[in-house]
């Protein structure tokens, strides 16, 4: 039974690592909370739903809400962070929620504002080991999530793209005498956030099958607690923090029952940031604070 | 003419940093900018690479009107910077930050050999290449601010006070290492510097800038020759622009 709640508690806490990355490599690069984040979620699930809905084959569904996230997120890149480069820097933040309201509107004007149901991905593709029930797409979504984080350090650690983020990150200035085009390089930030907070809303949306307009906002809030309780602008320990509000959240659930489920998890932030207000890990990760 | 300027503005606000300056540069000299704190050096020079807005001008370098370049492309160009306070990147190690030089320009095994130029010419630096920049002293991030500067390949080389804050022994290495790159990779050079002596040692010529303007240009001897271009050059002389009359008819 244990092993079945870590199980399902990791699943869900890899949906809110993958929007903690996403959030805390805007964070560690631009210094920009973006909240349209949780827009880029539900884009993610209910585009997902709207393909299938169509009658368009899985893989194409997935690529094609991918594809629509990462479009959504240069838009928010263009109109919020280039726009307004050198306004004051609640600016942006601002404008970045105009952007999670704007996106939730316009799902709710093309699909409703009704809860949605997802087909079933997989049927009857359930792991047993040792009585615990494996889904396919938990498994899948786990390693799809573990692949995309190696990825991104690997690209922050080891490329010239990653060399001019972190670059950037700490001395904009600095990047542009090196001759570096910061507009080209900060849209590597969105690409990245756009894709793994659409893959997280896709993840989601296979295994709870329900999209809605507004599925990002809870989500988003524990995106950020996962960020805070890992430490801003560190990658692994989003996935860290994004795990133990996961694995907390279904183990909430099943001793102290659903109502208690949000007092256990921002409990728990608070009594994280009470004893470590910069969060479990700090300086893992060169990214860093900056502009 | 590698660099020519004609009638260069800059402008932060109401504050008029640079006043329709001129100046031109051969391929192959080394010509010093000289003047007193808040004279517009560095925005000149920042200008000059566009990073700075220019409010007025124009600025040819190597042929090209560059004037309403973005600074990528004058970089990729060879038109580079080794800017006031060094700059190194603390999160990067020293490799790293030399590599960030050549941003624009493939990692070809060429460029390689050039880094193990760098290494060899500051043998500080060597040691260091797996160290976060942040480890190294003043002295050494000098050093590593050239060595990123000549990984970008550059035909103009401007350095803005490169001996700023530096012991005299380090400061020495580092004109040396100047009038190295100079004579041996014929690389021009426009040094800003606070050491006046020392940089017209090394200069071909130099500019005297005061307020914004070029209030002076001529030959070491002859600006040495005069008394009181030093003491324009700090700022507290009133007879300025009597001198730089004189100045101006002897150049
Ligand atoms: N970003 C800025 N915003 C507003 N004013 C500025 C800015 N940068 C420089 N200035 C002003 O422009 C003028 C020229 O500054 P600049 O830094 O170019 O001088 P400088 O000759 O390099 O001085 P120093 O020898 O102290 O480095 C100064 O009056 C300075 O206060
Ligand atoms: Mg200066």
């Amino acid at each position: 039974m244990i092993g079945q709640q870590i199980i399902n508690g990791v699943t869900l806490g890899s949906v809110y690592a993958m929007v903690a990355v996403a959030l805390t490599l805007s964070i560690g690069v631009l210094n920009f909370l973006n909240f349209s984040i949780p827009g880029l979620f539900m884009i993610g699930g209910m585009a997902l739903w709207a393909l299938l809905d169509a009658g368009i084959p899985w893989p194409l569904a997935v690529v094609g809400a991918l594809v629509i996230a990462v479009a959504a997120s240069l838009m928010v890149e263009r109109f919020t962070w280039r726009w307004l480069r050198g306004a004051p820097h609640f600016v942006p933040l601002v404008s970045s929620m105009a952007f999670l309201l704007l996106f939730e509107h316009i799902a709710i004007a093309y699909w409703g504002s009704d809860m949605r149901v997802v087909p079933e991905a997989f049927s009857g593709g359930d792991w047993r080991i040792a009585g615990l029930v494996i889904g396919i797409p938990q498994l899948m979504g786990l390693l799809c999530s573990i692949a995309l984080v190696a990825g991104l350090s690997w690209l922050l650690a080891s490329t010239r793209t990653g060399r001019a983020l972190r670059t950037i990150a700490e001395d904009p200035d600095t990047a542009l005498l090196l001759g570096v085009d910061i507009n080209r390089v900060v849209s590597v930030v969105f690409i990245v956030a756009g894709l793994f907070t659409a893959l997280a809303g896709i993840l989601f949306a296979i295994n709870y099958r329900q999209v809605h307009p507004f599925m990002g906002e809870a989500v988003g809030l524990k995106g950020i607690s996962a960020m805070i309780i890992g430490g801003m602008g560190n990658i692994w320990g989003s996935i860290v923090g994004g795990l133990i509000i996961g694995t907390t959240e279904v183990f909430a659930i099943s001793y102290f029952g659903a109502d208690f489920v949000d007092l256990a998890v921002f409990g728990l932030l608070l009594a994280i940031l009470i004893l470590r207000p910069t969060g479990l890990f700090r300086g893992m990760q060169p990214v860093r604070f900056g502009i | 003419m590698l660099l020519n300027v004609r009638d260069l503005d800059v402008r932060y606000g109401r504050v008029h940093a640079v006043k329709a300056m001129s100046l031109n540069l051969a391929a192959g000299e080394v010509v010093a900018v000289l003047g007193a704190n808040g004279a517009g050096k560095s925005s000149l020079l920042r200008a000059l690479l566009g990073i700075e807005r220019i409010a007025g001008g124009r600025v040819e370098f190597d042929g090209k009107d560059v004037t309403s370049w973005p600074a990528s492309r004058r970089v990729k160009e060879g038109l580079v910077l080794v800017p006031e306070g060094r700059r190194a990147i603390n999160a990067l190690t020293v490799e790293e930050n030399l590599l960030m030089g050549a941003y624009n320009r493939r990692l070809t095994s060429a460029v390689k050999k050039e880094v193990d130029e760098v290494y060899d010419r500051f043998p500080n630096l060597a040691a260091r290449r797996k160290s976060r920049a942040v480890v190294l002293s003043g002295g050494e991030q000098q050093m590593l601010a050239i060595g990123r500067g000549l990984l970008a390949a550059p035909k103009l080389m401007m350095l803005d006070e490169p001996s700023l804050g530096l012991s005299p022994r380090l400061s020495e290495e580092v004109f040396v290492a100047i009038g190295e790159l100079s004579r041996e990779k014929n690389i021009t050079i426009l040094l800003v510097e606070q050491n006046t002596h020392r940089a017209l040692e090394i200069a071909g010529r130099a500019y005297v800038v005061e307020l914004g303007r070029v209030v002076a240009v001529g030959s070491p001897e002859t600006l040495m020759s005069d008394g009181t271009m030093l003491e324009a050059y700090l700022g507290q002389g009133k007879a300025t622009s009597a001198m730089s009359k004189r100045l101006k008819v002897a150049s």
